[in-house]
């Protein structure tokens, strides 16, 4: 059992990298991040520049706090924002099933459908992680560059790594959300529009506002509650741990509701 | 041997497969029969577990085709609306399934040799012809060197050298003693191909057995074909012909 899964998730990985569209929409996420990355080098470098005796730095006008807080959260926040577009990666990953009888062949080489379910999870999960790692990667190597003069170590310090898991954490699962939520509508599009859905609720702050239980349990919230620090300026509507409740959750029963829909539909 | 039993499949109210029931032996070519629409495509899906059906059982070697552990080394199947993403290559195509089941790559780059497509093997799918494609569909299942072949209509596209290449690779694999079910409509090319005949009409099996005897009584197995399922529409021009090996 443990062979035919890897056998059947190898299979899928080689679906997820041999589609150009996978290809093309990633490294457009990570050209943008390292765009975005070039063209805050400068002020980043600045505010580190200036980082009072007493460890505090202002990377935001009027906003001062703890430099090493402050930097770590970026190396994260900065990742974070990119993460954004990954979803799309999934989706287009789920829908290539349902064009031009994808999923037909899938399931002559692979009947057992469970099997086919889980060796697609892992597939989709292994590359989001992958690319979500090269996109750490680039944040690391832009927060170096800010910060060398002040402290070199700080990118590999246990709170940096601690934020990077956190980031891929969030990556990850919110990509096999968007995944399942594909592979359930069977469509793409239908996906990437629910997603942008999900993400419109977070950015638009209403639920933030009006109802914080709400918005806590939507995907991007709380990827937000589980990667930045609460301050002044930002107020979270949960804690990490909440989050990470929400971040399991939903990929979770989004996967089961996709397995089921594969294991009972007709493949068409 | 593929045992199929009391198949029934209702899509909404329709009933696309109605009590099927037929047995294909091994070391014959089998060509399963019927006008478009008649429920062909659908026992196929039934057959390999694309379909769930509402009764009934299909069975290849005495399991289910999802009970299979490698089913590709065991069963090929070539199915109309189970294809290739056409951005992908077609050697990648092919390599997907092939780690799927646990085959050796080696054999990936054979049976595109086999069925000539080594020179397109980097071209995306999107780019190939009718045929190409039909050629394709083919290798994939060739990929694990199974004892069943599965082929609904794969001469579709093809051109004269491809239909032969095909007939050929049919006969050759059923004289190996292994098992080939051909479903398709066009009567000429199953008359050259096949052995044995199963013809369906409505969802329901009409005839099933030797050729020799499906046509018995009829001018040819198209007349035999249009007696059987009630289309008459192609009798005044085309009565005449057909037989084995005409087209």
């Amino acid at each position: 059992m443990v062979r035919d899964l890897a056998a059947a998730t190898r299979a899928e990985l080689g679906k997820v990298v041999t589609l150009r569209a996978v290809w093309l929409i990633s490294g457009a996420v990570v050209g943008l991040h390292v765009l975005l990355g070039l063209q805050n080098l400068d002020a980043e470098t600045e505010a580190v520049r200036e980082i009072t005796a007493d460890g505090m730095i202002e990377r935001f006008p009027g906003i001062v706090r703890p430099a090493r807080e402050a930097l770590v959260e970026y190396l994260a926040a900065s990742s974070f924002q990119m993460c954004l577009f990954l979803p799309c990666v999934a989706a287009v990953v789920a829908g290539q099933e349902f064009r031009a009888g994808q999923l037909g062949t899938s399931l002559l080489a692979v009947p057992r459908r469970g099997l086919l379910a889980g060796a697609k999870v892992l597939a989709v999960g292994g590359f989001l992680l992958f690319v979500s790692i090269v996109i750490a990667a680039i944040s690391t190597a832009f927060v170096y560059l800010s910060i060398k003069d002040w402290n070199p170590g700080l990118p590999v310090s246990a709170e940096a790594w601690t934020a990077q898991v956190k980031f891929l954490a969030y990556a990850v699962l919110s990509g096999l959300t968007t995944f399942a939520i594909t592979m359930i509508a069977r469509s793409t599009l239908i996906g990437i529009l629910v997603t942008v859905a999900l993400t419109v609720l977070t950015m638009s702050q209403i639920l933030a506002v009006f109802t914080p239980a709400l918005d806590a349990l939507v995907p991007l919230s709380a990827g937000r509650n589980l990667i930045l620090v609460p301050d002044e300026s930002l107020r979270l509507s949960a804690g990490p741990g909440h989050a990470m409740v929400v971040l399991v959750t939903w990929p979770l029963l989004a996967t089961a509701v996709a397995a089921t829909a594969l294991c009972r539909r007709d493949a068409r | 041997m593929i045992e199929v039993a009391r198949l029934t499949k209702r899509y909404g109210r329709k009933l696309a497969v109605d009590d099927v029931g037929f047995t294909v032996r091994p070391g014959r070519v089998t060509g399963f029969l019927g006008p478009n629409g008649a429920g062909k495509s659908t026992t196929l899906r039934l057959l390999l577990g694309l379909d769930h059906p509402d009764g009934g059982t299909a069975l290849i070697g005495g399991r289910r085709y999802r009970d299979l552990r490698h089913p590709l080394r065991t069963v090929g199947a070539l199915l109309d609306g189970a294809g290739p993403v056409p951005e992908r290559r077609g050697v990648d195509h092919l390599a997907w399934i092939a780690q799927s089941n646990r085959i050796p790559r080696r054999r990936v780059r054979e049976v595109l040799d086999l069925v000539g497509l080594t020179g397109a093997a980097g071209q995306r799918v999107k780019g190939y012809s009718l045929g190409m494609g039909q050629r394709l569909g083919i290798a994939a299942a060739l990929l694990g060197d199974p004892e069943v072949l599965v082929l609904d209509e794969p001469v579709n596209g093809l051109d004269p050298d491809g239909i032969r290449w095909v007939r050929d690779l049919l006969r050759e694999y059923a004289a190996s003693g292994r098992t080939v079910l051909l479903s398709s409509h066009l009567m000429a090319e199953t008359a050259g191909t096949a052995d044995d005949a199963i013809v369906i009409a409505g969802g329901r099996i009409v005839a099933h057995g030797s050729l020799d005897d499906i046509s018995a009584g009829h001018e040819s197995l198209e007349s035999a074909f249009f007696a059987l399922t009630g289309d008459r529409r192609g009798l005044g021009g085309r009565g005449g012909r057909g037989g084995r090996g005409e087209w």
